[in-house]
């Protein structure tokens, strides 16, 4: 398990939207996201992000506490320690009051040519 | 009493707890330490646990063999550092996998021979194009240096065109029934009664030759030890039960369900 230094995501709102603020938990405890721009409207795209610093045992992204919200698609690019920086993107969801989306993916595995 | 000693004493043991300003050595009237406790409803609630979405990844591989009349190979050591795939843009044995567990197993086939020429391959297993070492120094985290090694082995093997698998392990391979039967009846007695105390299964997804795949259910599904408990446990049982079983294949989805392990 890699130490999450940093993380941004990036959410691309479908047809439903919903008014915030979004939040996210990490290893069970839920925040505010940090750095903020865009909105979170039907066909709005967010972008927020998070100095972790800390070991991360999980990730998501929680739904709304009020409504659903329907995601077109999710960008996150994670800075870990002791491997390059990478990106997942995942697809469609929608998210409410019941719910959250995983967004932690550990780093590739080192592929080299022999 | 100060509030630390106060607070010892409540964990320390059962006795009576006096709190400050009743030290005037009346031991025969404790006083009631529930008088300054909030009443339970005034507690927040507990937050309701939400449900887990695992999302499908949209992603690119950067791990295929592409088709090239020079022999490509790429190395991919596992997460856990205690094996290493090596993915050949060449078949190296078709419809069937081997694994071979030691330098004698690997007589006359010629891949294996020059595999355990090296002096820290433990075990190869060899499905399609690929082949999967696992080493004898578990100490050591760094691939690199021994997969160049045995790079350099599987091209010269090769590029030698012989026979890379003993013609005797192909002639003498059992039946995908007679695999199926075998493994199944070892799940049934072995494997599921283990597992059953965890509130796991296993179940039989597939025979191809003498490749197997299973599935993990229950509370296999999602547990962080399933790699090491399908290794260690499982395919020792599969291996005893059909010594010529090649290739066990895990199709669980460890990340998957309400609430998987992350």
């Amino acid at each position: 398990m890699p130490k999450l230094n940093s993380f941004k995501v990036k959410v691309e709102t479908g047809d439903q939207g919903t008014a915030g603020p979004v939040m996210f938990s990490i290893n069970r405890h839920t925040l505010p996201l940090e750095n903020v721009v865009g909105d979170t409207g039907a066909g709005d795209v967010f972008e927020g992000g998070f100095e972790v610093n800390s070991f991360a045992h999980s990730l998501t992204l929680v739904g709304p506490e009020k409504g659903q919200w329907h995601i077109k698609k999710i960008t996150v690019d994670f800075d870990c320690e002791g491997s390059q920086p990478y990106s997942v993107t995942y697809g469609e969801v929608t998210l409410d009051e019941t719910s959250q989306a995983n967004l932690w993916q550990d780093p590739p595995q080192l592929v080299f040519d022999v | 009493m100060s509030l630390i000693n106060t607070v010892k004493k409540i964990f320390s043991n059962n006795d009576p707890v006096k709190t400050e300003g009743d030290s005037n050595g009346d031991e025969s009237t404790p006083p009631s330490i529930e008088s300054s406790e909030k009443p339970a409803d005034n507690f927040p609630e507990l937050p309701q646990e939400r449900m887990t979405i695992n999302l499908s990844v949209i992603k690119e591989s950067n791990t295929s063999s592409p088709q090239s009349d020079e022999i490509l190979i790429k190395a991919e050591p596992s997460v856990a550092n205690d094996q290493c795939v090596f993915m050949v843009n060449r078949t190296l044995m078709e419809g069937y996998s081997w694994y071979f567990s030691s330098f004698e197993s690997a007589a006359g086939s010629s891949l294996a021979e020059a595999l355990f020429s090296l002096e820290d391959v433990e075990s190869a297993l060899i499905l399609e194009s690929t082949l999967t070492l696992t080493r004898k120094d578990k100490t050591i985290v760094d691939w690199k240096p021994l997969a160049k090694e045995v790079g350099a082995v599987v091209r010269k093997a090769l590029e030698g065109g012989g026979p890379l698998i003993s013609e005797k392990i192909i002639a003498e391979m059992p039946s995908e029934e007679s695999v199926r039967e075998g493994i199944q009846k070892s799940i049934d007695t072995e494997v599921n009664p283990g597992v059953a105390g965890h509130g796991g299964h296993i179940t039989l997804q597939s025979v191809k030759g003498n490749t197997v795949t299973i599935q993990m259910g229950g509370g296999c599904q999602g547990c962080s030890a399933a790699d090491l408990t399908l290794k260690q446990g499982i395919h020792s049982s599969f291996r005893k039960a059909v010594p010529m079983v090649g290739a066990i294949l895990d199709e669980t989805d460890h990340s998957a369900g309400v609430n998987p392990y992350f």
